[in-house]
């Protein structure tokens, strides 16, 4: 079969919310149509789900099917994609993937998560899925205390300052306040984070990604597909997906973050760019500390500088390398395996002129990076400006 | 979850870990696959029972089922033999639980499965300070 070019001609989304008076299958079909109603010539010939933990958050599996059947698209292919909260991610490569190589003119994508049906605790629970059952859940640590100890030692080993850390979430909240999308849309000062509540030390609650609601969604096309499309396209240029050692704790180097390094080293060799041309990149920051540590492996910043570069404005909106234009996972939201896809819609809406008052201006090409655990699965896509 | 935990209670009360047969590694939690030197001949091997702490946090939001232990410390202890385990550190003051303390393995109480379910034991570490060891 020949390669494609492939591109995303539309996209649809939730706000992210507590959406108490939607199910899963609600958000998932409402996003979904979004998309499909942005290119109403082209209909999906498989459908992929991004999702983690539907199994705990509603008692539901079998998400391929389910919403091929809302959708009325009876008789299509349609399959669950997880690898914890990079499933939207995930879920967008195989897309992707089986787009680029000619297997498919077209699919679409949806990751969706349903976390407030759950109590807090519950959710804690379900998201310590993405690691060790018998030997990290056992001991009774939660992801935000495999995070926290993390920190503790970026923040001990490299030097960091605890307003230095402050400087991601702080970010994001800036650029979320002109995101409709968005959960949480108000700025914060560094101060507001380092008097929030402790939650697994030295992390405290403005470190954390928060619980919400959401599902969003993209259709990709290929060029054959794309011709009769015509519309406002970008391209998706490249794409990877990475494992490390599947514990943060037992790699050699705890703050190397290999597989955000080796996804982003393979998307843009696929892609053929060099950093330089990136306008912008969507992080994947569900804790600060993650943000800080991912920008070092893919070497936007040097080791120990993530969170230092960001306090001394090299990532801010109007700078030459903004991140999380629409308010990254601390404040846009994080709802699980819906986040990728999130991120991915995102840079459609810039590399199409469509970001409204979060327009990155000039960016030919932007990045996306989602992870699964602390950087146990890293996936990264690099799209630019259909031409 | 019963089963799940009494299918490897070896490995959880007396800290079996493997030992790979060609680079001589030794690992905790057991693994498949020698991470050094990527063998498959692997053996259990019990662990040493003492280490320090390479860092820690202190967990403030539990899991479901360690509410009545909250906050408690975890932490990454390297034990002596370079193997790595995530443990709660107990029965330590606040000021004892830091980077670089020497801690001891104990057995505890690990989780309580909800009013009638099965208590089930595990490791936990001590700061040895403390206890003048």
């Amino acid at each position: 079969m020949p390669k494609s070019k492939v591109y995303i001609t539309s996209v649809g989304f939730t706000k992210i919310d507590d959406h108490w008076e939607k199910s899963l299958l609600d958000l998932a079909v409402e996003a979904a149509r979004g998309a499909m109603k942005g290119t109403p010539k082209v209909r999906p010939q498989q459908i992929f789900v991004g999702n983690m933990f539907s199994a705990v958050g509603a008692g539901q599996e079998h998400l391929g099917a389910l919403l091929a059947s809302a959708l009325g698209l009876v008789g299509v292919p349609a399959l669950k994609v997880e690898s914890a909260s990079s499933s939207g991610g995930s879920a967008f490569n195989v897309a992707y993937s089986l787009v680029k190589s000619g297997a498919l003119d077209s699919a679409l994508v949806v990751g969706v998560e349903k976390m407030r049906d759950l109590e807090t605790e519950e959710v804690s629970q379900a998201v310590a899925m993405a690691e060790s059952a018998e030997y990290t859940q056992f001991v009774g640590a939660s992801f935000a205390a495999l995070n926290g100890l993390l920190a503790r030692y970026y923040m001990e080993q490299l030097d960091v300052s605890r307003d230095e850390l402050s400087s991601i979430p702080v970010i994001d909240h800036a650029n979320a306040v002109n995101a409709e999308h968005a959960q949480f849309r108000r700025a914060i000062t560094p101060d507001a984070v380092s008097r929030s509540s402790m939650v697994a030390d030295p992390l405290r609650l403005f470190d954390c990604a928060p619980i919400g609601d959401g599902a969003a969604a993209v259709l990709l096309v290929s060029d054959r597909a794309a011709s009769g499309a015509k519309k406002k396209m970008a391209e998706v240029l490249g794409g990877r997906i990475a494992t490390n050692e599947f514990s943060v704790y037992q790699r050699e180097d705890m703050l190397d973050f290999n597989a955000t390094r080796e996804a982003f080293k393979g998307a843009m060799a696929q892609a053929g760019l060099s950093t330089r041309r990136l306008g912008f990149a969507e992080v994947h920051d569900a804790f600060s500390v993650v943000g800080a540590l991912s920008l070092e492996a893919m070497g936007f910043s040097k080791r120990g500088r993530g969170s230092k570069d960001a306090k001394e404005g090299k990532y801010n909106m109007g700078s030459e390398f903004p991140i999380n234009t629409f308010g990254g996972l601390k404040a846009r939201g994080n709802p699980i395996g819906a986040t990728g896809v999130y991120q991915i819609a995102e840079a459609f809406l810039q590399l199409t002129g469509q970001a409204g008052k979060n327009q990155v201006e000039d960016a030919d090409y932007g990045i996306t990076h989602n992870v699964g655990g602390v950087d146990t699965t890293s996936v990264v896509h690099v799209f630019g400006r259909a031409t | 979850m019963a089963i799940q935990a009494w299918r490897i209670k070896d490995r959880y009360y007396r800290l079996i870990g493997s030992r790979c047969q060609e680079c001589r590694t030794e690992f905790f939690p057991p693994v498949y696959t020698c991470r050094h030197c990527g063998s498959e001949i692997i053996k259990d091997q019990e662990m040493p029972k003492e280490g320090k702490i390479m860092t820690y946090t202190r967990l403030h939001e539990p899991l479901p089922g360690f509410e009545a232990q909250a906050p408690f410390y975890l932490a990454v202890v390297m034990l002596d033999n370079g193997a790595r385990v995530l443990t709660q550190v107990v029965d330590s003051p606040d000021e004892s639980v830091k980077t670089g303390a020497r801690v001891r393995a104990t057995v505890r109480r690990a989780k309580v499965d909800g009013d009638s379910g099965q208590i089930i034991y595990g490791y936990k570490f001590i700061v040895m300070a403390i206890y003048n060891l």
